[in-house]
């Protein structure tokens, strides 16, 4: 019953973690807590729909509020971006040209991990061998196989999205992804990466309804040593809620596409 | 996406010098199509509604996921799919028509989408300026990246289909659809979208879909065959008994634009490891790191459509912000 015992293990890490709560309160929560989706095989059962509460679009960093972002303490676990000397110039340039160079602004592919900190809402659709995450925002659908393949054989693969190869490490899921290409943001901010990026996320309920997200970022072209986001995932439980497609890209050009509303 | 060029390429060649014969059979190939790739049946199976014999998930739903794509050409030409785009006539555009695919309209049996007449001027309108777009509008919305939409990804690239309880999750090279298999009520009518909002439910082997919220832009063709904004599609995916095959049958509702209801059917067949990837249907790479045969779609991104296009049309260049938000 390796399942009975890891809730067991968990229950009891969180009691401990709740020192000081009224420990009737505590095995309350801890029952809650373990009692996640789950699918056939026993593994987590993302599926649904969830956002982020936090400000981690605006700026990964420790800031002030400021004209385009609300304050926030940061997500960043060592509280900033370990950035190499030489890519400084590159961090403050995209800092003062946010306004109009954030590719967000053109609805491109927000790509990862911004995509799942993006206050947007993304679907989560899982089946025992891969996991489908549909982004309301542009037009980004990522798969994870957990499968036990790997990355692409061939060297040099760059994708919007990266190359994702998700495994179980007992109820979190750990997400390798890489083969990037250098296009995307990390956030409104300009905080950047190259195609040199490679992500480990970690995806673990926190209860039913959370999910602790994390990725550790590796580049050595831009930053001196790896660096870690975490942020809270939300299940959105509006009533009626449901993706609604936004590939607002065409906005730019559904104009010329009239509405033909009367047939006109 | 130069990767997928130099593959096409690459394809192309070694179909060439992987057959001897093919000069020997050239009288034969005038028929062939034009457009290398692009699956050329000239029949569309008959399948009917009934009950589902093959395999079902643990929820109850006939199992259809996996790689698909039609069998009788792309969206160059809706109503004669095997005579080439305008402008651009297949060889096969000049043999008599009953040696070419069937219209996809399948019903009025004349096979013409029965427009009002201000309608058809429209549709003609752009059909002859698509060869040489002098305006903005004349060039196709796929050739953007726009979503394909209703019905067109069913005639483009190879797409797959995935199963969850209650979605049938379709994912195509420029947009995807989420098909929520609880017939609850629409999106709000006020909210247009390019590939609409889809509620669904099965019926044997039968997918039926009630597609709602249409924004009517996308067109369903080169030929810009359209519905409007007011349109309303109900889809039947009817798959046969062993699942390697299904005709999608879509009924286009839309007194603005059409004198009467009528019906659209697009033929489709299965893509498994039993088949050699190709480019345009089955635009699978080998899943790397496993003992057995298996194949993947890597990543659906629409980048390479972004230049000219549709014999010489320019893109709208990205050149400042498109969204505040």
């Amino acid at each position: 019953m390796p399942q009975a015992l890891c809730g067991t293990g968990r229950a009891l890490l969180l009691a401990a973690a709740l020192a000081g709560s009224a420990i009737a309160d505590a095995r309350a929560w801890a029952q809650v807590a373990t009692e996640v989706p789950r699918l056939a095989d026993g593994h987590p059962d993302f599926s649904g729909v969830w956002q982020t509460l936090s400000e981690a679009d605006y700026d990964l960093e420790p800031h002030a509020g400021r004209r385009d972002a609300p304050p926030s303490p940061g997500v960043i676990e060592s509280g900033a971006i370990p950035y190499r000397e030489d890519a400084l110039a590159q961090r403050k340039h995209n800092f003062e040209n946010r306004a109009q160079d954030d590719p967000r602004l053109k609805c491109w592919v927000l790509g990862v991990p911004r995509g799942v900190y993006y206050p947007a809402p993304f679907q989560i659709f899982q089946r025992e061998n891969d996991l489908t995450l549909v982004h309301q925002f542009g037009h980004q659908v990522r798969t994870i196989p957990t499968n036990g393949s790997d990355h692409p054989e061939e060297e040099g693969q760059e994708f919007w999205l990266g190359d994702s190869r998700g495994r179980w490490d007992s109820d979190t899921l750990v997400v390798d992804v890489a083969d990037f290409n250098p296009e995307t943001w990390l956030d409104r901010s300009g905080n950047f990466h190259s195609e040199a990026l490679h992500v480990v996320e970690r995806w673990k309920f926190v209860d039913r309804d959370t999910i602790a997200y994390s990725a550790t970022l590796e580049d050595p072209k831009v930053y001196t040593r790896p660096w870690t986001i975490e942020v809270l995932l939300h299940r959105r439980r509006d009533p009626g809620f449901q993706l609604i497609e936004d590939y607002c890209y065409t906005l730019e050009y559904e104009q010329f596409y009239p509405p033909h509303e009367d047939g006109q | 996406m130069i990767a997928r060029r130099h593959l096409i390429a690459a394809l192309l060649l070694a179909g060439a010098a992987s057959n001897p014969g093919f000069a020997q059979q050239a009288p034969e190939q005038t028929a062939q199509p034009t457009a290398a790739g692009i699956r050329w049946a000239k029949e569309v199976p008959e399948i009917h509604s009934g009950a589902w014999s093959g395999p079902k998930l643990a929820d109850g739903q006939p199992d259809i996921q996996g790689f698909w794509s039609n069998t009788i050409s792309n969206h160059s030409n809706f109503t004669d799919p095997q005579a080439g785009p305008p402008g651009e006539p297949s060889g096969a555009a000049g043999l008599p028509r009953d040696q070419r695919a069937p219209s996809r309209v399948s019903d009025p049996a004349d096979g013409q989408i029965p427009y009002r007449p201000e309608a058809r001027a429209l549709q003609e309108d752009f059909a002859r300026n698509f060869p040489n777009p002098t305006e903005p509008q004349y060039v196709e919305p796929l050739a953007r990246c726009a979503p394909a939409g209703v019905p067109k990804s069913f005639m483009w690239h190879g797409w797959e289909i995935r199963q969850y309880p209650g979605y049938v999750l379709l994912l195509f090279d420029s947009g995807s659809r989420i098909i929520r298999l609880d017939d609850g009520p629409h999106l709000p009518d006020g909210i247009k979208l390019w590939n609409g909002d889809s509620r669904g439910h099965w019926e044997g082997n039968t997918l039926v879909v009630s597609v709602r919220n249409n924004n009517g832009k996308a067109l369903f063709g080169r030929y810009g065959d359209f519905m409007s904004a007011n349109a309303t599609v109900e889809e039947r995916y009817i798959f046969d008994e062993d699942g390697k095959r299904f005709n999608y049958v879509a009924t286009f509702t839309d007194p603005t634009v059409y004198t009467r209801p009528w019906t659209a059917t697009i033929p489709s067949r299965r893509y498994t490891e039993a088949d050699q990837p190709e480019g345009w249907h089955y635009d699978v790479q080998r899943v790397n790191g496993l003992d057995e045969l298996r194949y993947e779609h890597r990543e659906r991104i629409c980048v390479e459509n972004n230049g000219p296009f549709g014999g010489g049309a320019v893109g709208v260049p990205s050149d400042g912000p498109v969204i505040a938000r």
